[in-house]
């Protein structure tokens, strides 16, 4: 099965292309550090070797200090004995004082050597274009992919949820509905809502602290359901409780899910992230919670197919649980066209957030993003470089993850490529 | 059918009560005080003496705004929660009453507290300060008494209230301040030894009733009533009217203009499958498709508006033609300053519209009837434009409700880089300068707009194809 979809995938040259961008695209992203920075990669300094770069990560984990000789040091100006730059000698934050006020990719550039030189010029402040943009490359694939867990989580959750039991197949007995009715909100009043202030307190202290207290919560929350539960099931067995009534999970879950489309997304996320204090995470988070209903939709239709099948007859036949059914039988079979709304939802996700930062809005101003670089073009009509250049990166990235959905939909159901 | 169209408007509302709910929760949600907001247009900070008519304005507008009520029709909380806390005016002081009504357990002790500590504020900011007494006393005890206000746990408050006791009992003349001290202490002591912890444990529900916010703000917005903008003090639905038309006509406009540029391409494309002709108008398409819009504005603002390169257009900075010029003159201005943001506004549905009649034609013409028709000799042009295109139109037509969502989503881009005074510039507008009811007006305004889109989609498109029922569910 796999294979046939990996031989239809490889067939059409433009998914291949489009997998091969997105591979290199990863890379530019895990590697940004060692492809832009102000830090050599290695250097010899008086005498001994140093691995600045590596050490950067340390410092920021907060497991090293800088050695004394670089504390505050200017990484340009040091008298190394030689040393080995990474191939762009900017971080995004530098300031190049010589060439202040967009300076084009074209023109001449008082730099000390070529391999000092701008490679597609600078802005009003002095930022290195091309550093920005390989840095912002891993911005933009950390909004895609984390927005999608997100989404994926929930959207494959409750899709797989509606689709499984539909609208009759779950069937629990009226004291557990009881129980439920009175246990979930009763759970989360004594784990969230009696902890308010505690939750509150720690996390202005530290989010360690915060962490903690939030199991706490949820180790109490869990403990309340699962009294709940025991007594739903013993209350089940109490014969004016025990006739058992169906849930129409489907029903619920559908209505849900058409409501939330309903909501246009922009809109919700602009006003939200207006309110909010800018964070980068806030706007994945966003993103994530609004787009998931995609997901859940491609889940619930191939669990309603799926759930009829023979193999899943047979393990209800041996007496599995529902729950061991659903996790390890229906789920990871459903999982493949996930992938195809993952792919779409990524390309929309690194939109909505470039979108967004050429705006102004949600993404911290100091944060260079595509979005606000290609922004920062509309103060300075003549720097064309300062539009083309980020522009471009949005359009490739957007256009290669439709193009991976597109190819992905049609090595996954061929038929549909014949008919369109 | 009707049956279904029934349906469907009836779903309508309870979408809409979502969409209004969320909108509210962000909007009460929204950090800064509207209050103040409203108010910071008068007069400067006033000083000290006039205290009692500050909080009395300050009041005034709080209820004029409906914030003296209840959030929300009701809540679940503890026992320790009261009822009437958002009466409290000072939004500090009501988050510490909370917090202290939830450590001690008991509202009543709490609120006695804090109108024990009011007198004594009260008392201490009439107290004029003679040659004899010592100013530094005094504004200490002051100070002392504002931090009292956000305080809430025992310790410090007992510290704080000790200190003061001998603050004011060292000189003559704040002698007279000690009674109100005292009942202060007592008030305090009363809490202390009343407590009732353990009514934080017992869940509660309250029921507040229609008299809520959440109430007052969608009956108020049914009516017309959006409140008023924080910046400039005109109501928020004059500002909506002025704007809306642009944003209104110009996805209009752009609509139009991308069927009439789609469709044929889309019939063309089809019709000739495969051909090279085809193949550039499918990949074209799905390039156009693709291109983020707010980078094409930009591109073409760069390139065209003035600038380093050409001048074809004016800049987006220009004024717009005045509505007094006359019509012949007023027309072209128009015209020429309307082209660029037409084009962005229009090639994203273009190509999604194009694409879709290609898909729809390429069906219709895998039929049967389309084979008898060519097998009667009819020539290709009738067999496509006669047969073909029409039975693949109507789908296309009803597209014409998800597509205006769209168009209606592109207006906050597009407006924002060409300064088209529409509702996408003006919302944007009121995010900077944190202007709430402009945000929230708009944003329910576009969720109608949205949503009427949706319901007006699923209508034709029942109509279009009466297989489609309620409960069709994809997958089944």
């Amino acid at each position: 099965m796999k294979e046939r979809i990996l031989k239809q995938f490889r067939k059409n040259r433009l998914s291949v292309f489009s997998s091969r961008f997105i591979l290199a695209m990863l890379i530019v992203a895990l590697l940004a550090d060692f492809l832009a920075n102000e830090k050599p990669v290695v250097c010899n300094y008086k005498g001994r070797i140093y691995f600045p770069v590596f050490r950067s990560y340390l410092v920021n984990l907060q497991a090293a200090r800088w050695q004394d000789d670089f504390q505050n040091a200017d990484w340009k100006t040091l008298n190394y004995d030689w040393s080995v730059f990474p191939p762009i000698p900017y971080l995004p934050e530098n300031i190049d004082k010589n060439n202040l006020h967009s300076t084009s990719p074209f023109s001449q550039q008082p730099v000390k050597a070529m391999r000092w030189r701008h490679w597609m010029g600078t802005d009003e402040l002095g930022h290195d274009i091309l550093s920005a943009m390989i840095h912002g490359t891993r911005i933009a694939i950390l909004v895609g992919l984390i927005s999608m867990v997100i989404a994926g989580f929930i959207g494959v959750l409750v899709g797989s949820l509606a689709g499984y039991f539909g609208d009759e197949k779950l069937l629990i007995s009226k004291g557990q509905l009881f129980s439920a009715a009175v246990f979930v909100p009763l759970s989360f009043f004594y784990g969230f809502s009696t902890r308010y202030y505690v939750l509150k307190d720690s996390i202005s202290e530290s989010l360690t602290g915060f962490i903690l207290q939030v199991l706490v919560s949820l180790v109490i929350s869990a403990f309340v359901l699962f009294i709940g539960y025991r007594l739903g099931k013993t209350a089940g067995r109490i014969s004016f409780l025990s006739k058992r009534v169906r849930i129409p999970v489907d029903l619920i879950l559908s209505r849900l899910m058409e409501v939330l489309t309903s909501i246009p997304t922009l809109f919700l996320i602009i006003s939200i992230v207006a309110v909010a204090k800018p964070s980068l995470f806030l706007v994945m988070a966003i993103i994530g919670l609004t787009t998931w209903t995609g997901i859940a939709r491609f889940m619930r239709a191939e669990l309603l197919k799926i759930r009829n099948l023979d193999y899943i007859e047979a393990a209800q036949a041996l007496g599995y649980s529902e729950k061991r059914i659903l996790l390890k039988h229906a789920i990871p079979n459903a999982l493949t066209p996930v992938f195809i709304a993952l792919a779409f939802g990524i390309a929309s996700a690194i939109l909505i957030e470039s979108t967004l930062s050429f705006l102004g809005i949600g993404v911290p101003p100091e944060t260079l993003t595509w979005g606000s670089l290609l922004s920062e073009a509309r103060q300075t009509p003549s720097a064309w470089w300062m539009a083309v250049f980020p522009g471009f990166a949005i359009f490739i990235t957007v256009t290669v993850y439709n193009l991976a959905g597109e190819g992905l939909s049609d090595a996954l159901d061929p038929r549909l490529r014949k008919e369109s | 059918m009707i049956n279904y169209t029934i349906k469907r408007l009836l779903y309508f509302l309870p979408t809409l009560f979502v969409i209004s709910l969320v909108t509210f929760i962000i909007s009460i949600n929204a950090p800064g005080d509207p209050v103040e907001a409203i108010l910071s247009s008068g007069a400067g900070e006033g000083q000290r003496s006039d205290k009692m008519a500050q909080e009395k304005a300050y009041n005034e507008v709080r209820h004029s705004l409906g914030l003296d009520l209840p959030v929300f029709y009701c809540s679940l909380g503890n026992q320790t929660d009261c009822d009437s806390i958002h009466k409290i005016s000072n939004a500090l002081h009501r988050a510490n009453l909370e917090r202290m009504a939830f450590s001690f357990g008991n509202w009543k002790r709490v609120s006695d507290y804090y109108s024990a500590l009011k007198k004594t504020d009260a008392a201490l900011s009439a107290f004029q300060c003679q040659d004899t007494c010592s100013i530094k006393n005094v504004s200490s005890a002051r100070y002392l008494v504002s931090e009292l206000y956000n305080q809430y746990d025992s310790t410090s408050i007992g510290r704080a209230i000790r200190e003061l006791g001998a603050l004011l009992g060292k000189s003559k003349e704040t002698k007279h301040l000690v009674p109100a001290w005292s009942q202060l202490n007592s008030s305090y002591s009363l809490v202390l030894t009343d407590q009732k912890v353990y009514r934080r444990y017992l869940p509660a529900f309250h029921w507040y009733g229609t008299s809520n916010q959440y109430h007052r703000w969608l009956t108020r917005f049914i009516k017309g009533d959006f409140g008023i903008s924080y910046q400039d003090k005109r109501p928020v639905s004059t500002l909506i009217s002025s704007s809306i038309g642009w944003t209104l006509a110009l996805s209009l406009a752009s609509m139009i203009l991308s069927y009439l540029i789609a469709i044929p391409l889309g019939v063309i494309s089809a019709s000739e499958k495969d051909s090279l002709k085809d193949k550039t108008i499918t990949s074209g398409l799905f390039m156009l498709y693709s291109l983020p819009n707010f980078w094409i504005a930009t591109l073409l603002v760069v390139f065209f508006c003035g600038g380093d390169w050409f001048s074809w257009f004016p800049s987006p900075g220009a004024d717009w033609p005045s509505a007094s010029l006359p019509f012949g003159e007023w027309l072209p201005k128009m015209a020429i300053r309307l082209i660029l943001p037409l084009i962005c506004w229009t090639y994203g549905s273009l190509a999604f519209i194009s694409r879709q009649m290609r898909g729809g034609m390429l069906t219709i013409l895998g039929q049967d009837f389309i084979r008898t028709a060519r097998a009667k000799g009819l020539d290709e042009k009738k067999v496509v434009w006669n047969h073909a295109f029409r039975n693949s139109l109507l789908p296309v037509i009803t597209l014409f409700a998800s597509v205006f969502p769209l168009a209606i989503a592109g207006s906050f881009v597009i407006e924002f880089i060409f300064s088209i005074p529409g509702m996408g510039k003006l919302s944007l507008e009121a995010i900077t300068a944190r202007n709430y009811p402009v945000i929230f007006t708009v944003m329910m305004f576009t969720a109608i707009l949205t949503l009427t889109g949706n319901l007006i989609a699923d209508i034709l498109y029942a109509f279009a194809d009466p297989r489609i029922s309620f409960n069709t569910k994809p997958g089944k």
